[in-house]
């Protein structure tokens, strides 16, 4: 299907032509490009036919290194689909979000969003692991760019740091992509590097010794994209640097890779050691999501505080991957889309307050609703739709993330190894937010009016202009349709989501018959103790 | 869909009842056979109304109405509301309905055997949610009515802003009503938290009204904590989380076989929870007397109709819950009482009559807590009822002086209003308000609130005697402060000094120095009229023929219970809604045991009787106090209040209740200042341990690698320097840490 490389190939292009255009052209051909890429997103749907079912849709491959079983071979099932149709929403929003923002070496800048997109595209799209790979660790280079040319002050530190950081994470990983793929090559003879053959091979074939090591290399590389506590200290510094479309496109999508990689290789590929380190993995995920929050609490730098707030709310997301039933893994999934859409629209509105005042400061900025009342609406919709207020979009993903780790009991067709506990401690989690989320809107949005004097002169009018509202409205739209009507959603996804847990539940009927037996329940947050 | 469970479920369930109920006689109440009803598809419109205000609102806004266009409409829309609840009412069958009006959050298992997830906008219609929806959206638009006066310094500011809140309000309020699960009721739930903090939060450029918005929405997300976590103990246990499948289950017994551990002793005191924070009941209270800095209808709606009653609504409609496990009653009963007392402590001791009345509403929920713990639901949803259009009037009155004495409220500074031109409907309106509050005899509030009392002493629990003597004293109380505001600011000569709000620059009467209070118009005195009547006819339900067999006492408002889920808190009925026979044997199997008790007395009389007399003289020596503290002699008011200070033993007392027990001080100490220390130490802990100790030393280790393997060009010197680097570093990160920490610790 000439779909999938229509959507790898067209901001590729884009990028070609913006390099080649003039500087003042840059900004339109990428909006330009990434508008059709979008469209041919869209068209990609409806052609993708398999909607909520199992199957991959766009299935395309084309010999590469076929000796060696590497192909260029992508596809995508209904998940990786919504997520394609995230990045290609943000993109748009994020090349007219910095349409005034960034004023110098502009070429560069549009040629490294749209190659960033490419690679993105490229993550979701692949069915190789080889060419994943590649997609994966090429979005860090035109992300590091982006914060190291446009970055704030304290870009050189940061975007070291993110590049190490995640470099090194996804090292690990591939230790483990190519361990799995040798002994894939030493039991068949061949070698293979077909996703989904590698992962029913791996399921199967590796023992629980060696799918533990398996699942720990790949959750390092993983955890830290997420990222999970404690690899996640390169995040708020690497989002307070980078400029607003580079924070946007790293909460919106790039930090979803980390998940992705959990719902697209970890739990098909180790599942009986999942289900051996899942309450590990819960278990940091509610000290990240507790220990980031109150973290927020103290922040006096906005855009730090929506950072780590992404430290926070993943944590709920990878509580719902690792409930192992239908409701968490659902919520997880669609906390990964909502996440983008409110986080990345408050990124937006924290870049839009930066340009007018520079800076950041909660201290030296409030009431903002008096001057900017457009602003002020939208900043309070988004942090309502990051807090999970029913009726928006962000509520129904916790909602279901945190019933399906509740459930994730001994009992039950789906059982699991999280439990009542770890749903209970992570739901406190909705406090802190919150917490600091309305501290937040209570000092910049509400109280007297303060304003820092800002030399710059800026072309921007005091409230927000019509192209800032359309950056908005269209994410906001979103909020409340998948808010009312997340079925939308669900339906469209079940059926790979049923897939990836088909295997589960006699896997942890399995594991919790010999703790029973061995007659000890550490670690196990079940119903019936 | 629901249907064929439904029918199984109902067969079982009546063979089951009459196996568990001796008095298998009478026929059971077919409280089951829930029918979806499509052809009230237009029932919908209560819901749709608000929301088709709130749109009209925003495009006011979008356009800069300037006029009071915003308010006609939500007061349009609202009326549309309650008359398509009457009608509802009126077509109503006498079973509960189903009404389907959009799909939500559904999920269903390919694979087979798991109960799947299935939560939609679908209106539950029953009399409980009927005797809600009608008085919520029926003084839903008298207050917006009156707001449309109230709100008119605002014109062209925020007076859109305002209405578009209320319209959310409403629309929050009723979703939470009329919802058919627990997820669609837990949307309304955080709807109204939400507006609430939209519409206290509504001066927004005053840092009270910011805080105190922000402290009502964190109190009442600990509560919604409550609420999620129920949800997931409903769920987890019963598959289902709507209310006709639950309380089918519930009653026939059937959860019997597939319950096993903690989960359903567990439910009722999260329920407990959620309702505590929307209610305002100890511990979570303190949001409550802080929403008045929202304009005073806000007040008038959060106390009276939408918001606080959501807390009883839940624990009525969850009943069946709280009567398996009947210790979570007894708590719930004690929490109400002291809540009660607590709060009429501190009404006691405020001079601002506005948050006397906030205290008044905290101390009102808590008689209702005690009714429902006390196995009267019906007292409680009598209460409620009586309470909100009562202290309707009461803010109503409070806002008519505030707004037109430039925001004045203490209650030393106003006296006489009743016989200034133009301030007799208000003082009048005050006066009933404040005589069904005080539960003087014949009012609404005394029906309803001796409904509760005297089933506190009918009812059989741990102290519920000593508990229904607080109660009473309580009463005696709210008798006492309330008539201390009507005396001091409506009776007595002519005074008053103006506040210092100009909310419509010199709109007050601020002419040459001297001030002019402005009396309210017809908007104002025309709700306050109407509401006063409305507290006075509220009376009339307590005496109206009842459809059910002589057992039951309490007319419509009991009616509106018993065929509903808190049927179960019915005198005279057991929990399958059945007549226990015996009509002088009120309670039922789960407060009484065995059920052969002596018919419990107080002081030798009928509890009801003894009830209307006790209650009587409680209140009448509560008013006599006041008028003679406040009214013939305010001098001696004075003198008392010296006398007790001068008293070591005893001087902290009044102190104390004035400034609220210091209960927000103690939750500052204890909880926030430790968190927000605890938080800063975290921050610290991030940047300086694991981002600056770990991550960064690990990225440093492949240098020191590379360094230690070129001893030979360094020499010893270098390794010493390396070695003494290292240790300087760690000293330095150790002074840094420790710096940080005490600053954190002085400056939180």
């Amino acid at each position: 299907m000439i779909w999938g490389w229509i959507l790898l190939l067209l901001p590729i292009a884009g990028a070609l032509g913006v390099v080649g255009s003039s500087a003042r052209a840059a900004k339109s051909v990428a909006l330009l490009t990434t508008l059709a890429t979008f469209g041919v997103s869209i068209a990609a749907a409806i052609e993708f036919k398999v909607w909520g079912s199992g199957d991959f849709g766009l299935v395309s491959s084309i010999p590469w290194l076929s000796e060696v079983g590497i192909n260029l071979s992508i596809g995508a099932d209904s998940v990786a689909m919504m997520l394609v149709l995230l990045t290609t929403l943000l993109m748009p929003l994020a090349v007219l979000g910095s349409w005034t923002a960034v004023s110098e070496r502009l070429k560069e800048y549009y040629g490294w969003l749209l190659l960033i997109e490419a690679a993105m595209i490229g993550v979701f799209l692949a069915r190789d692991l080889v060419f994943f790979y590649i997609c994966f660790e090429f979005t860090l280079v035109p992300m590091y760019f982006l914060i190291a040319i446009y970055g704030g002050s304290g870009r050189a530190r940061a975007c070291i740091k993110f590049f190490l950081y995640t470099f090194t994470g996804s090292l690990i990983a591939l230790v483990g992509f190519l361990y799995v793929a040798w002994c894939y090559a030493e039991s068949t003879g061949t070698w293979d590097f077909e996703i989904a053959t590698l992962c029913t091979f791996a399921a199967t074939e590796l023992s629980l010794g060696q799918q533990l090591w398996v699942l720990v290399a790949l959750v390092i590389g993983f955890a830290v994209k997420i990222p999970l506590f404690p690899v996640h200290t390169w995040l708020p510094l690497a989002h307070t640097e980078a400029p607003t479309a580079g924070s946007v496109i790293l909460a919106g999508v790039l930090l979803k890779l980390g998940t992705y990689g959990i719902f697209r290789f970890v739990l098909p590929m180790t599942p009986d050691a999942v289900v051996e380190w899942a309450p590990i993995l819960g278990i940091l995920a509610i000290i990240g999501i507790l220990y980031a929050g109150l973290i927020c609490w103290v922040q006096t730098d906005v855009k730090k505080l929506v950072a780590y707030s992404s430290v926070s709310h993943l944590g709920f997301c990878v509580l719902g991957l690792f409930a192992l039933n239908p409701l968490g893994l659902q919520g997880a999934v669609l906390y990964m889309i909502n996440h983008g859409l409110s986080t990345g629209a408050l990124f937006f509105l924290v870049g839009m307050m930066y340009e007018r005042y520079h800076t950041r400061d909660m201290n030296s900025i409030g009431g903002l609703a008096k001057r900017m009342p457009i602003w002020a609406f939208f900043m309070v919709f988004f942090v309502l739709a990051s807090v999970g207020l029913p009726g928006l979009n962000g509520f129904v993903s916790e909602f279901l993330c945190l019933i399906g780790t509740f459930a994730a009991g001994e009992s039950g067709s789906y059982p699991g190894v999280l439990g009542p506990w770890f749903a209970a401690f992570a739901a406190l989690g909705m406090i802190v937010a919150a917490m600091y989320l309305l501290i937040m809107v209570g000092k910049i949005v509400f109280g007297a009016l303060k304003e820092p004097v800002n030399e710059d002169h800026h072309d921007l009018p005091a409230d927000l202009s019509p192209r800032e509202i359309i950056v908005l409205a269209p994410l906001a739209v979103l909020c409340v349709l998948l808010g009312i009507q997340p079925g939308i959603a669900m339906d469209a996804m079940d059926g790979s989501i049923n897939e990836t847990l088909a295997v589960y539940p006699d896997i942890v009927k399995g594991a919790i018959q010999q703790v029973t037996d061995a007659g000890s329940t550490v670690l196990r947050g079940g119903m019936n103790q | 869909m629901i249907l064929p469970s439904l029918i199984q479920v109902l067969t079982l369930g009546v063979s089951e009842t009459a196996m568990l109920v001796p008095h298998a006689d009478t026929e059971p109440v077919a409280t089951s056979d829930v029918v979806v009803a499509t052809q009230h598809w237009w029932a919908g419109f209560i819901l749709y109304l608000p929301l088709i205000s709130l749109i009209l609102c925003g495009l006011c806004a979008a356009m800069k109405v300037k006029t009071k266009l915003p308010a006609w409409i939500t007061t349009a829309c609202l009326l549309g509301s309650f008359v398509f609840s009457l009608l509802l009412y009126f077509d109503y069958g006498g079973s509960p309905e189903l009404i389907p009006i959009l799909s939500w959050i559904n999920l269903n298992d390919a694979g087979g055997n798991f109960a799947g997830f299935s939560a939609n906008f679908t209106l539950y219609v029953d009399s409980l949610s009927l005797l809600w929806v009608m008085f919520v959206t029926g003084l839903g638009t008298l207050i917006t009515y009156y707001a449309s006066e109230y709100m008119e310094a605002d014109l062209g500011k925020g007076y859109t802003r305002f209405f578009a809140g209320v319209s959310v309000f409403l629309f929050a309020m009723v979703a939470l009503v009329l919802a058919d699960n627990l997820l669609m009721l837990y949307l309304g739930w955080e709807g109204v938290g939400f507006a609430s903090y939209w519409l206290i939060g509504y001066y927004y450029q005053r840092p009270s009204a910011v805080a105190a918005a922000k402290k009502a929405f964190i109190m009442n997300r600990i509560g919604d904590l409550g609420l999620a976590l129920a949800i997931y103990l409903i769920w987890t246990t019963f598959g289902t989380i709507q209310y006709d499948e639950l309380i089918d289950v519930l009653r026939n017994g059937s959860w019997k076989e597939a319950y096993e551990g903690w989960t359903i002793d567990a439910i009722p005191w999260f329920l407990m929870l959620a309702a505590f924070g929307k209610s305002a009941q100890i511990p979570l209270y303190v949001w409550l007397p802080d929403a008045m800095e929202g304009p005073t209808p806000v007040s008038a709606l959060i106390h009276a109709a939408t918001m606080v009653t959501a807390g009883i609504y839940l624990v009525a409609r969850t009943y069946e819950f709280f009567l398996l496990s009947p210790e979570s009653l007894h708590v719930v009963a004690w929490i109400g009482g002291i809540t009660a007392l607590v709060a009429a402590t501190i009404g006691l001791a405020q001079y601002d009559i506005k948050r006397i009345m906030a205290y008044s509403t905290v101390s009102q929920l808590g008689f209702m807590f005690l009714g429902l713990g006390v196995l009267t639901t019906y007292g409680a949803a009598y209460h409620v009822f009586t309470h909100a259009f009562f202290k309707a009037v009461l803010f109503l009155t409070c806002g008519a002086i505030m707004h037109g004495f430039a925001g004045q409220l203490d209650l030393r500074k106003l006296s006489g209003l009743i016989r200034i031109p133009g301030w007799r409907i208000t003082s009048i309106a005050m006066l009933i308000g404040c005589l069904a509050l005080a539960g003087f005899p014949l009012t609404s509030g005394y029906f309803s609130k001796d409904a509760i009392l005297a089933e506190a002493f009918i009812s059989q629990g741990p102290g519920f005697e000593a508990l229904g003597w607080i109660a009473i004293f309580t009463a005696f109380l709210t008798a006492y402060y309330t008539f201390r505001v009507w005396f001091r600011v409506c009776a007595g000569k002519v005074e008053y000094e103006p506040g210092d709000e100009h909310h419509g620059d010199d709109d007050h009467g601020h002419h040459g120095g001297s001030f002019h209070p402005h009396a309210p118009r017809f908007a104002m005195n025309f709700v306050m009229a109407v509401i006063a009547i409305g507290a006075l006819v509220a009376a009339v339900p307590y005496f109206l023929d009842t459809k059910a067999d002589d057992a039951l006492t309490g007319g419509w408002v009991a009616d509106m219970v018993h065929d509903s889920t808190a049927q179960g808190g019915l005198p005279g009925l057991d929990r399958h809604g059945q007549s226990i026979g015996d009509p002088v044997e009120h309670g039922h199997d789960v407060h009484h045991g065995d059920g052969d008790h002596a018919h419990p007395t107080i002081l030798g009389m009928d509890p009801h009787m003894a009830m209307y007399i006790i209650s009587g003289v409680v209140g009448g020596l509560g008013l006599l106090l006041a008028a003679w503290l406040h009214l013939f002699r305010r001098q001696d008011a004075d003198r008392l209040k010296a006398a007790l200070q001068r008293h070591w033993w005893i001087a902290w007392l009044p102190r104390a209740m004035e400034r609220k027990w210091y209960v927000d001080e103690v939750y500052h100490g204890l909880i926030r200042a430790p968190l927000w220390v605890a938080s800063h130490l975290m921050y610290a802990f991030d940047r300086f341990l694991i981002d600056g100790l770990l991550v960064d030393g690990i990225a440093r280790i492949p240098r020191m690698i590379a360094r230690w393997f070129q001893p030979l060009h360094n020499g010893i010197v270098q390794s010493y320097a390396v070695t003494m680097a290292g240790g300087l570093a760690l000293i330095a990160l150790l002074m840094i840490l420790f710096i940080q920490f005490w600053k954190v610790g002085g400056g939180g």
